[in-house]
């Protein structure tokens, strides 16, 4: 019936309660409650059907009527009585379904940002940030509008339906079975259009989230645009998938336009069905004519829920497509897994070492993996506590990579790195964070004050604190430039800073936690050489007694380390000291030559 | 109902923004509400067809006891065959206010695309990327969200105005009885709106902060993982989220009392009916039968009534969002800087040009350059003396503050310090939408040492991930500088592009560009010395001042700092000896 590629409205909805289970609290009695609301709609007609037969003596046109108002007015007491107990009964379902949802789309976010917080960078990559943002912010939004309405319109309207079926039956069970026959095909037609709806919005939300991701780029790459005065051609591109949102969103709303009246021609029928069935039989059977115009009246009632159940569907399968997103996202492992049985570094020095590393990146589209697309191959070595090791190598050699594994943001595709003798993937990852920290080439600073921003890594800390962290790696001279100090706005992404600042930020910010293993990728390469060569000696300063990894893009840097690494296409293909390699034929010395003659400004 | 000028303020609120929606495809919207008015007849012409039904078919029938088959075919045909235009109604109804909504949300995305595209720089700068999506996303869905009910709650209020006619007709004091519940429950729904609306305002607003939050988290998310800052993140967006939840639930508890009101009330004025037709009919002015066609005509009418409110629901929410759009759209489009560029006859000169971000953050101040044609000019200084905001104001990417730029033609390409790459092609990224052949692009990949890109499985066809994540850095600044070069600009503009490079390949670079591009002057903030001993001239920029253009030589003889530097970058070894 459905397409079998995506999963149904019932299964994706018990996925869904079963990724939020506190959707399920109370349910009952929500349940409950509302069937008692529901029961008042019921009551009302019954009772004046009944007020009408009985009070009102029903006669042949033309002679007197008789009136029984005490009986009419004790009946419609006891209605209204019993209304306001109803109503009350409502009005809790309502809000208790609410609250409920309300806050198990809370727990569902919480969730989300955990989750997404795990996923790898890899998994980030691959999605675009906006759909990533679109899955907590506008696909739970979806599913808020289903709780607040469509929901309910399912909780009050199916009791309704239950209610009014039972009290059929009560009435004339042959012309309520007439009834429930003839609206039985009703389910069919409506699953059938429905799976074609599902695909519909399915395919809505996604181009929505396309264009998302084409204006985030739009927002994103606004200077660049601007500098190539591209601008416009990629402002026609968003446009195009504005174009295609709308395009699919009207199919939907089409497909969903047809669905709706299906439910007002099977009522049609059906009445004409009691209406036939009924003249037909006439008296003989028992009937009265305040039987059948009762009846009547029930039949609209019972396919009444119908028409506002088809009104709800569109927002139902917008919320069942936001749904089956967010479960696609969290069916997405954490990458790397977290440490399931860590185990305590103890008191081992905190040697590195790499046994045989090979990393892949996950293949690009059509692309195969072979020996040759191999990041880093091979790696064997170990790092004592306490060295300092430059890395270097051409840019696109590894040496970032090489970084990323060693800080565990990805796990070799094989080969195992350990520390202090645990492997890394068994070391609990709070532990691994205070140990050993990274700082990237283009580092992202939030957009707070520069306060904020250190703060981030040490929430106690005091101003004094962070201000003795700039005097400690030398940049005093820098920070007492800034005007407001630590309460200067960074902006987005750190933008009112100049690269080589934000890079000096986030320096400060990583020697605030003071980590036994330091790694630097080219954190400096923005800085100017006599501001990083101050900063990296009182680095070294701070790092007597601690592992500094740094990724160099100055070959100054190599020259001063313990040892040095050298990368060449993902291979180590020479590793010992400065002295040692330039002297030796081979990738260092070729690169310490031309590095020499670079620093030679005479051309 | 007490603060009549903020009703009526509301009110008017409400109808500039459906009057506004509409103006937009006002045609899609015409034929949605011609659907909706047959609707609405058809369900008013089903009450009296019921009714004509009851009295002249059903009660003849068991009055005299006799069954004509004509006449019930007659019934059953005209309840079908109204019942099916309802529905073609319906569909028309449904099917064109769908269309209307999103048409009219493609409209508004393009708009709010046109103000992202013609703000330049300086505004951008100023915005939080997250906060302009939600304008783009969540917030022009929830602005339409009030369209697709629009057309039925109009087809409600003229089946009202039919019905109300109807009931009186029938019995005046009862029918006006009756009517009277359609004004009370439109009231009703008016005072619900006017709590509520506080509510949806904190509730939009917070989902706003959420977005952007959330968007800043997931772009820092390195930052976060480094950190292993996970949970406080968490912790941070949960706080967050949690003011959209307070918001909601107490629209929820507003809402929930309402709408038990909103049976409640139809359900009471029924019964009373009920007592009050009891009267009328021992009094003789009504008969048994007419009151329970009354009865049952109020019914039919007042139920559809409950629909109104999903459309009058997304009214506060549809108004936030718009009211957000237009503020977004008013705001005043800042000047291009580069459209307040002068011609002239030198490839680019500043006349005591100001640069800096604002009246207490100029960095330097009446500059007069000339840069001649052709000329290499490198840019060096210590970090944050301006080096950036310098090449950007020529570039005309900052604004200047007084002054005046003048060149001979704006072909001028700029790559960033930190080069941005779109998650497209290799290919788009270089030409980005603009036609260049295959042979410009090898072309400008083969100046800009870009090799690696043959090594991509597609070559340049190859997709890259968002802002180039699947490239090293290097990489990254070739493909921004292949970008730069492919357009054959008479100034070329390099804000420390080649970091990334080893100075072997830098210095490839920069020869290719020389002879690759005989023509264009370039400008070069340099951090090493090999691209300083390249250039032709030198500026220097520390403490505010500007030195140079001159030579090397001549700065190094004149110029402490500029010495200081240099030694810093040619000397590494010196500062390592005297610090032991
Ligand atoms: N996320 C990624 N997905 C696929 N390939 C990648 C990714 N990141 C880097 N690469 C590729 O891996 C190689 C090494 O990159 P990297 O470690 O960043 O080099 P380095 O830091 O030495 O300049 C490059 O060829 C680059 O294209
Ligand atoms: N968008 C901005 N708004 C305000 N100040 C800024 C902005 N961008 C940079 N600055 C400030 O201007 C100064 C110069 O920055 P920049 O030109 O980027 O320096 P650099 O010479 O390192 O390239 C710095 O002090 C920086 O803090
Ligand atoms: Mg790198
Ligand atoms: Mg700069």
């Amino acid at each position: 019936m459905t397409t079998p590629r995506v999963a149904g409205t019932l299964e994706t909805l018990s996925r869904g309660v079963h990724a939020v289970p506190s959707l399920r609290q109370g349910i009952g009695f929500t349940l409950l409650l509302a069937m008692i609301g529901a029961s008042g709609r019921v009551v009302v007609p019954v009772v004046i059907q009944q007020a009408i037969d009985h009070g009102l003596q029903r006669s042949i046109r033309g002679s007197a009527q008789t009136v029984d108002v005490a009986l009419v007015v004790k009946m419609c007491l006891g209605a209204a009585i019993y209304l306001v107990i109803a109503s009350i009964a409502q009005r809790t379902a309502v809000s208790r379904l609410g609250q409920r949802s309300e806050s198990a789309l809370f727990d569902l976010r919480v969730k989300l940002f955990q989750h997404i917080h795990q996923l790898s960078l890899e998994d980030h990559n691959d999605e675009q940030r906006g759909s990533l943002v679109a899955r907590v912010t506008s696909d739970v939004e979806t599913l808020s509008q289903f709780f607040s309405w469509g929901g309910l319109a399912f909780l009050l309207n199916g009791a309704l339906m239950i209610i009014v079926a039972g009290v059929m039956l009560v009435y004339d069970w042959s012309l309520a079975l007439l009834v429930i026959l003839i609206s039985a095909p009703l389910v069919y037609v409506l699953r059938r259009v429905q799976a074609r709806l599902i695909a519909a919005y399915d395919g809505s939300r996604l181009a929505n989230a396309d264009l998302l991701g084409n204006t985030a780029e739009l927002v994103t790459g606004a200077e660049t645009l601007h500098a190539y005065s591209a601008g416009a051609i990629f402002g026609v591109r968003v446009k195009k998938s504005s174009k295609i949102r709308g395009d699919k969103q009207t199919k939907a709303t089409l497909i969903g336009a047809l669905l709706f009246p299906s439910g007002e021609i099977f009522g049609a029928i059906a009445v004409s069905a009691v209406v036939f069935v009924g003249l037909w039989r006439g008296s003989s059977s028992g009937l009265t004519a305040g039987a059948l115009v009762g009846f009547i009246f029930l039949t609209y009632r019972f396919l009444e829920p119908i028409a506002e159940l088809t009104e709800v569907l569109d927002q139902t399968q917008t919320a069942v497509s936001g749904m089956r997103r967010i479960l696609g996202i969290l069916s997405i492992p954490a990458g790397p897994p977290p440490a399931e049985f860590p185990i305590e570094i103890g008191d081992q020095p905190l040697d590195i070492k790499m046994n045989n590393v090979t990393f892949f990146y996950r293949p690009r589209d059509g692309e195969v993996r072979d020996e040759n697309s191999a990041v880093l191959s091979r790696i064997n070595c170990v790092i004592q506590f306490g060295t300092q090791v430059a890395v270097v190598g051409e840019t696109g050699s590894g040496k970032t990579t090489l970084g990323r594994l060693l800080s565990r943001f990805s796990d070799p595709t094989s080969g195992m790195i350990s520390i202090g003798g645990v492997p890394l993937n068994r070391i609990d990852n709070e532990a691994l964070r205070e140990m050993l920290v990274v700082v990237p080439q283009e580092p992202f600073l939030f957009s707070d004050t520069i306060a904020a921003n250190l703060r981030f890594v040490l929430p106690q800390a005091s101003d004094q604190i962070l201000i003795d962290a700039f005097t400690n790696v030398d940049l005093q001279d820098w920070f007492e430039t800034l005007p407001l100090g630590l309460d200067m706005l960074v902006g987005q992404r750190g933008s009112q800073l100049s690269a080589g600042e934000r890079q000096l930020v986030a320096l400060v910010r990583a020697s605030l936690i003071n980590p036994s293993i330091l790694i630097l990728d080219e954190a400096t390469s923005s800085v100017d050489a006599s501001t990083e060569v101050r900063l990296t000696r009182a680095l070294d300063k701070l790092s007597r007694g601690r592992t500094t990894i740094s990724i160099a893009h100055r070959l100054s840097t190599a020259a001063r380390a313990d040892r040095v690494l050298v990368l060449d296409s993902g291979l180590l293909v020479q590793d010992g000291s400065h002295d040692e390699l330039v002297g030796a034929p081979g990738v260092y010395s070729e690169m310490y030559k031309s590095w020499e003659s670079s620093h030679n400004t005479s051309d | 109902m007490h603060d009549h000028s903020s009703t009526s303020g509301r009110f008017r609120r409400a109808t500039t923004l459906i009057r506004s929606l509409v103006t937009y495809h006002p045609g899609l919207f015409a034929i949605s509400m011609a659907g909706a008015m047959v609707f609405a007849v058809c369900t008013v012409g089903s009450s009296w067809l019921l009714r004509w039904i009851i009295d002249e078919v059903i009660i003849r029938r068991f009055d005299t006891n006799t069954f004509s088959i004509s006449q019930t075919l007659t019934a059953v045909g005209l309840l079908i065959g109204l019942s099916l235009i309802r529905a073609c109604g319906v569909i028309v109804r449904r099917s064109f206010a769908g269309r209307a909504q999103w048409r009219t949300a493609q409209s508004l995305t393009d708009e709010v695309v046109d103000v992202l595209v013609k703000q330049p720089p300086q505004w951008h700068r100023r915005q939080s990327t997250g906060e302009l999506l939600t304008r783009a996303g969540v917030d022009v869905e929830a602005s339409v969200a009030v369209m697709a009910p629009l057309p039925y709650a109009s087809s409600v209020i003229l089946m009202m105005a039919i019905a109300a006619v109807g009931l009186i007709s029938t019995d005046t004091a009862l029918g006006l009885a009756a009517t009277a519940v359609f004004p009370a429950l439109i009231g009703l729904n008016v005072l619900y709106q006017r709590r509520v609306d506080k509510w949806f305002d904190i509730a939009q607003g917070e989902l706003g902060l959420l977005s952007a939050a959330v968007h800043e988290s997931f772009e820092g998310v390195t930052v976060v993982k480094a950190f292993g800052a996970e949970n406080r993140e968490t912790e941070r967006l949960a706080i967050i989220a949690s003011r959209v939840q307070n918001a909601r639930v107490e629209a929820i508890r507003l809402r929930s009392l309402f709408e038990a009101a909103l049976d409640f009330v139809p359900n009471v004025t029924n019964i009373c009916l009920v007592v009050g037709g009891a009267f009328r009919v021992r009094s003789g002015d009504l008969s048994v039968g007419e009151l329970a066609s009354f009865i049952y005509m109020f019914t039919l009418l007042v139920f559809p009534l409950r629909l109104i409110g999903y459309a009058l629901s997304e009214m506060p929410r549809s108004q936030a969002g718009f009211d957000r759009i237009q503020s977004l759209r008013r705001s005043p489009i800042f000047d291009d800087p580069r459209s307040l560029f002068t011609h002239g006859s030198s490839s680019l000169v500043l006349d005591s040009v100001s640069i800096g971000y604002d009246d207490t953050n100029i960095l330097f101040r009446n500059v007069s350059i000339s840069f001649s044609a052709r000329s290499f000019t490198a840019i060096v200084g210590y970090t944050g003396s301006g080096k950036s905001t310098f090449v950007e104001s020529l570039a005309g990417i900052t604004p200047i503050f007084s002054g005046s730029v003048s060149t001979k033609d704006q072909l001028t390409s700029f790559v960033f310090q930190e080069p941005f790459l779109f998650g497209t092609s290799v290919r788009d990224n270089v030409c980005l939408g603009s036609n260049f052949s295959d042979e410009e692009v090898e072309w400008a990949l083969r100046i800009a040492e870009a090799d690696f890109v043959q090594g991509l499985p597609q070559g340049f066809d190859t997709i890259i991930g968002e802002r180039g994540v699947g490239l090293s850095g290097g990489q990254r600044q070739r493909i921004a500088l292949a970008r730069a070069v492919i357009r054959r600009p008479s100034v070329l503009i390099l804000d420390d592009t080649t970091s990334a490079l080893d100075p072997n390949t830098e210095v490839k670079v920069l020869r290719n560009i020389k002879s690759g591009l005989p023509g264009s002057t370039v400008i070069a903030v340099a951090s090493r010395p090999s691209l300083i001993g390249m250039a032709d001239q030198i500026m220097f920029f520390d403490q505010g001042s500007i030195y140079g253009p001159t030579t090397h030589v001549e700065l190094l003889i004149q110029n402490v700092s500029y010495r200081s530097l240099m030694q810093a970058y040619e000397e590494p070894q010196e500062f390592e000896d005297d610090s032991l």
